[in-house]
């Protein structure tokens, strides 16, 4: 489970190996941020249900994405885990929205927030996202279920509600109050 | 415009997670640009799912696939290098200017064409004209257009209904709605809108199982919405 061991290298460190990426586009500090991640992203995108070979295709892809765009990086405005399930998780829209209509509309609101406003330091981040961690694990058993079945098999609501056997509206709730959980502690952006 | 009726938590967190139709995914995203609220509450998802992503136990991949594709990722990394900037942000290429006034909400434009003014509405009863996108999944998208100061038939839903409004307003049991705010119901909604007076109240819905109308409306209206 989540040691102490994996806690010590968090946010502030994975930012750090980012920004280095970032500045001096040292591949060391990449290399360590491919090792950690790699396989975790792709048990992600395993979870939302592509095949092994695809998988690994999509992983090598969101991690060179991370190097290329790597000047795009902003400790201050979000996490390196965060940066890159948004990646990882866009690839993966890409990959299975066959229908001609699809637009990445994800892309496109990400730049709608450019920063104007400083945002919070990168301490501050830091122990926000120490905080949400707690927050996550305190969470009641089948709210952290709902949360993670959500993340990790991409379900809709009413396919979750027909694996649990629970009601559409059970499940929505439910999902609305881990979300405000895991909301109480943060600051609202202004 | 600040919007005063917004996206539902559990639509944010599938927002994040990329499970939402395509359809539900166009109407939340025309929210979402509307709405700095709703764009703040899915930057708190996207690092819920970031963290998530953090805390997966990876398991060991047999060792010598692992370094064979990390030697990939090597040798791509020189490649990159070189050919990095030729473009790697690719932006989709707009049909209107976004600040242009006849355009429709970017997300939207897909299904119904980029301009308001080459909308073909059809008139399906007294009132109501809409247009339901073609070539959409499962699920259905519709653009509503509802004349000014009308009573629409109570109708409840059996799965989600995802609305936003983009012009005109209208009101139910669970208050105003005028442009920019989104109604986010589920099946446990029954509701009897109301427009308000004026000019007509225009809507775009994503729904993931077929309304059910009560009454002659239904007759006439669910052969249109495919029922
Ligand atoms: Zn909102």
């Amino acid at each position: 489970m989540s040691s102490i061991e994996t806690h010590a290298k968090d946010a502030g460190y994975w930012a750090g190996q980012m920004v280095a990426v970032s500045c001096k586009r040292d591949r060391d500090s990449f290399m360590r941020i491919y090792d950690h991640f790699a396989p975790r992203v792709q048990l992600y995108l395993k979870g939302l249900g592509s095949s092994e070979a695809v998988a690994e295709e999509l992983t090598q892809e969101a991690l060179l994405r991370l190097w290329q765009r790597a000047e795009l990086y902003d400790a201050a405005r979000s996490g390196l885990s965060t940066w890159l399930f948004r990646i990882a998780r866009n690839l993966h829209i890409d990959r299975v929205r066959r229908e001609p209509q699809w637009v990445p509309v994800q892309d496109a609101l990400e730049r709608l927030d450019e920063p104007e406003d400083a945002g919070p330091s990168p301490a501050e981040s830091y122990a926000e996202h120490a905080d949400l961690r707690n927050r996550i694990e305190r969470l009641p058993a089948t709210q952290a279920r709902l949360i993670r079945m959500s993340y990790f098999e991409a379900k809709s609501h009413q396919e979750i509600a027909g694996e649990l056997g629970m009601p559409l509206g059970t499940v929505k709730s439910c999902l609305r109050r881990a979300f405000l959980r895991l909301q109480l502690g943060v600051r609202r952006g202004a | 415009m600040t919007p005063r009726h917004h996206l539902n938590e559990a639509t944010l967190v599938s927002f994040a997670a990329g499970a939402l139709s395509p359809e539900m995914t166009a109407v939340a995203a025309t929210h979402l640009e509307a709405c700095r609220d709703c764009r703040d509450r899915l930057a708190h998802a996207e690092r819920i799912g970031g963290l998530l992503l953090g805390q997966q136990q990876a398991n060991e991949l047999d060792t010598a696939r692992r370094a064979r594709l990390r030697h990939e990722m090597l040798d791509r990394l020189d490649e990159s290098t070189q050919s990095r900037r030729d473009g790697t942000i690719q932006t989709r290429s707009l049909d209107v200017s976004p600040s242009d006034p006849d355009g429709l909400p970017q997300p939207l434009q897909a299904y119904f064409g980029p301009t308001w003014s080459a909308l073909r509405w059809r008139w399906v009863a007294p009132g109501v004209h809409m247009i339901r996108a073609a070539h959409t999944s499962r699920d259905t998208l519709l653009l509503l257009k509802i004349a000014p100061g009308k009573s629409m038939p109570v109708h409840s839903h059996q799965g989600t209904e995802l609305t936003q409004i983009l012009q005109g307003a209208y009101d139910d049991a669970l208050g105003h709605f005028s442009p920019g705010d989104a109604a986010d119901l589920d099946n446990e909604t029954e509701h009897q809108p109301i427009t308000a007076p004026g000019m007509p109240c225009i809507c775009v819905a994503a729904m993931d199982a077929p309304l059910r109308f009560p009454g002659w409306l239904a007759r006439k209206l669910q052969p249109l919405v495919g029922l």
